[in-house]
């Protein structure tokens, strides 16, 4: 049985968190929560959500952080009991925001450590900077997500290149920006619908703790739509090329996937198994993906399949140590990440403990695995590096040149 | 009879390890006796990333020519890459020191030893010091001893490159105890092979695209006046495939050779192919302006920083280019890469046909750099017999390895 009484926040952090959380209409789901925390007092007056909190006014006077982040932390520093009211005792609390600017970048980090130490399970949507918005914003956005990553259960990047790709040629700016916020609404819509209708198949907050018992690592995130004619091999077509979740060759490090389908009064158990058993093969076995199935009986002939799941990180040990034996190194893995910028991942213990509420098989089957690894936390960029992950960055004029061209260059790709 | 000595040309490419086996015979005369070219592993734009696994691979390379001739052989040249290369042009001057004012052997030295001067961080090495033309009181002049003037000036083009990232390289050699008796970076190697003298003169461009890396060098009137190598290779549109296909490595690559085409065409947004071709489950078709305009972001990129590199360097001058672009290396295979190469450097562009003097399946572009070797092992031979050799390579060699 769904849950009663779960309660779930969103949060919009700075002006374009703000923007997406007002535009995600979730009239279905009246028992979620609407928030929003901006330097701008201006951009707050205009947004449509209700709950709003003003920060920083001694330190801006209400005008915005003009971009500077440490007039953001300032801000949000300056008024951390007014915080973590509005956070108040929730079970679910989902961060949006957009990296780049002053006040998102830096507040998101305050906020999000407020929220985990309430207990609840916090995630966090963070949109990335177009290209074309400059490296000095791409900067400021790579080092919110590396502090981010650390405080949340779970991080979704959302690069706007990425998500762009697919768009029209002529996609103004401003369309781009609403493409990107449609992309978040999915998400959140997606988890909150899952956790909060009853399905054929029922999936409570104690799954997604499963999925995120470990903080910090890489968290995959995807959906597919379709509606009408064939719409479940469509909306499974849609899933598959997705391009948040285009790992390269390793979808064998999908660890921990929670799938979660929506459909009308049509959907069957027989559609359910249809699918659950494409996804199984495309993203793992079928004991390690938790499935839930819902119905929405406003909806007919259509479907929405969505997916978060933690990506294992890779045990490997960097090539200097492979050659260990030939070059006479007596450095340890550690020693040789620490060189290589990676910082290993927040000790555990400095946050309380979260009790799940309900022990999934998934838990306890993957506990065993993940004690006595290290995860790594890496740099975002890295995941539009594909085959070059793992090799040095390849920077020319300031652009790394191992990310595919067109998306440094927002050229668009249809792919059907 | 006249003596005889085996020389293997080795390049140790990102995606291809390349042997070439040359016995040199006598006086200046060379036969190819054996040959192999297999998948590498280990190798990332152009630098060793795992040497236990390039080291097999290169040996086996080595063994499986060896046994092809028959023969053993007696020393490696090697071919280098890698962003890591870079090079400067530096320019020596000396006043003429006779009161005649008539240019002698010892101002030349002077001029040259002054070009060389410029000293390295203790992380790099020279691998190249390439002479250009010599000038009296700023008149260009072939062969300056025995002119008059009073200010005597010779260019240099310096190439260097990272000192572990190539004793790396050479430890692969010597753990087969063999020794690297030269190393000459990839795209030397190529040009002088692939262009004819007269090219030369006119000015050219060899473009040498592979897997991991574009080498490329200039010639202007007949001497190198600058060598770049591009990060970026064949193996950078199969990455850009996979992830805007959203497909593997395998399928990517696979697209790339039966659909890639380098540009784009407006047809192409209504031609499809499928992903696969093979009616299994997971194909599907999508658009061949997929493919053109992903590979022609990156194709293009690539012609645009090598003109960037010529524009910087005050060398970008069509009129001296006036040979052209010549294109050589596995990804030049890519159809319409000519096309692309025209209209972002504004040259003239053509694929290589390879050296006309060797056999038929030796012309093809992987084998340029490794031909290119030989040429040197052939050409230091004559420089040798004329007493003129031109920089101590063994000391070289053991200073980078610190024997």
């Amino acid at each position: 049985m769904p849950e009663a009484g779960l309660k779930i926040k969103i949060i919009g952090v700075g002006g374009a968190g703000t923007n997406a959380v007002g535009s995600i209409a979730l009239a279905d789901l009246d028992k979620v929560q609407f928030a929003a925390i901006n330097t701008d007092a201006q951009a707050l007056t205009k947004s449509s959500i209700k709950e709003q909190l003003l920060i920083g006014r001694a330190v801006t006077r209400g005008l915005g952080a003009g971009g500077e982040v440490d007039i953001g932390r300032a801000a949000a520093e300056s008024d951390r009991e007014a915080i973590a009211t509005l956070v108040g005792e929730m079970d679910l609390i989902i961060l949006v925001v957009g990296f780049g600017g002053g006040t998102g970048s830096a507040a998101a980090c305050v906020v999000a450590e407020i929220a985990a130490k309430t207990g609840a399970l916090v995630l966090a949507f963070a949109t990335l900077p177009f290209h074309f918005e400059g490296s000095r914003r791409k900067r400021i956005a790579e080092a919110g997500v590396g502090e981010l990553r650390k405080l949340v259960h779970g991080l979704i990047p959302l690069p706007n290149d990425v998500l762009l790709q697919e768009g029209e040629e002529d996609t103004s700016v401003l369309n781009a920006f609403a493409i990107a916020d449609r992309w978040i609404g999915r998400g959140v819509h997606s988890l909150c619908i899952m956790l909060l209708k009853a399905g054929l198949i029922n999936q409570d907050l104690g799954s997604l703790r499963s999925v995120f018992q470990r903080r910090g690592g890489k968290t995959i995130f995807g959906t597919g739509i379709a509606s009408g004619g064939d719409y479940v091999k469509d909306a499974l077509d849609d899933l598959f090329i997705c391009p948040l979740l285009h790992m390269g060759d390793r979808p064998a490090q999908l660890d921990r996937v929670l799938v979660n389908v929506v459909g009308g009064a049509d959907l069957g158990i027989a559609k359910v198994n249809e699918i659950m058993s494409q996804v199984s093969q495309r993203f793992g076995s079928r004991e390690d993906i938790v499935f839930g199935a819902v119905i929405d009986d406003t909806r007919s002939e259509s479907l929405e399949i969505c997916i978060l799941a933690k990506a294992e990180m890779e045990q490997r040990t960097p090539t200097k140590a492979e050659n260990a034996n030939v070059a006479e190194s007596s450095t340890s893995p550690l020693q040789v990440l620490d060189t290589l910028g990676l910082e290993t991942d927040v000790d555990q213990d400095q946050l309380p403990q979260q009790r799940a509420v309900h022990i999934s098989k998934l838990l306890s089957k993957k506990k065993a695995v993940a004690e006595g690894q290290d995860e790594f936390t890496f740099n975002e960029e890295d995941a539009q590096r594909g085959y070059f992950e793992k090799t040095d960055r390849n920077v020319y004029k300031d652009e790394d040149l191992d990310v595919p061209t067109y998306l440094r260059r927002g050229i668009k790709i249809k792919l059907r | 009879m006249a003596q005889s000595r085996v020389v293997g040309a080795v390049e140790i490419g990102t995606s291809k390890v390349t042997v070439l086996l040359g016995e040199i015979v006598g006086d200046a005369g060379l036969n190819i006796i054996g040959h192999t070219s297999c998948s590498s592993k280990g190798v990332q734009k152009g630098v060793i990333t795992d040497l236990k696994a390039a080291s097999d691979c290169v040996h086996a390379a080595i063994m499986t020519a060896e046994e092809n001739a028959k023969t053993r052989t007696d020393e490696v040249y090697l071919a280098l890459t890698g962003s890591h290369l870079r090079g400067n042009f530096n320019v020596g001057t000396t006043t003429v020191g006779s009161s005649d004012s008539v240019v002698r052997s010892a101002d030349v030295e002077q001029a040259t030893v002054d070009a060389k001067r410029r000293k390295l961080t203790a992380d790099r090495t020279y691998i190249h010091h390439i002479q250009n033309p010599f000038s009296i009181d700023g008149q260009q002049v072939e062969n300056p001893l025995s002119k008059e003037g009073d200010r005597l000036q010779v260019g240099y083009w310096s190439v260097h490159a990272d000192r572990e990232i190539v004793s790396e390289s050479l430890r692969v050699i010597s753990g087969i105890d063999l020794e690297v008796s030269d190393m000459i970076i990839s795209s030397i190697a190529s040009g002088a092979v692939l262009l004819e003298e007269s090219e030369k003169d006119n000015g050219a461009l060899v473009v040498d695209i592979g897997g991991g890396t574009t080498d490329f060098v200039l010639y202007r009137k007949g001497f190198i006046v600058l060598t770049g190598v591009v990060p970026v290779g064949g193996d950078h549109i199969t990455n850009d495939l996979s992830i805007g296909l959203r497909v593997g490595r395998k399928s990517a690559e696979e697209s790339k050779i039966k659909n890639g085409r380098a540009y784009y065409k407006a047809e192409d947004r209504t031609e499809k192919v499928w992903l696969y071709g093979d009616m299994t489950i997971g194909d599907r078709e999508y658009p061949l302006a997929a493919i053109t305009k992903i590979i022609e972001a990156r194709v293009s990129e690539i012609f645009d920083i090598i003109k960037d590199q010529l524009v910087d360097a005050d060398l970008y001058v069509p009129a001296d280019i006036a040979s052209g672009v010549v294109m050589t290396g596995g990804t030049s295979r890519l159809v319409g890469i000519e096309e692309v190469a025209r209209r972002s450097l504004g040259l003239d562009a053509r694929q290589s046909e390879g050296p006309r003097d060797v056999s038929p399946d030796l012309r093809v572009p992987e084998y340029s750099s490794a031909l290119g070797l030989l040429h040197y092992a052939l050409k230091g031979q004559e420089d040798e017999q004329q007493h003129a050799k031109p920089v101590g390579i063994f000391p070289r060699l053991r200073d980078i390895l610190n024997f």
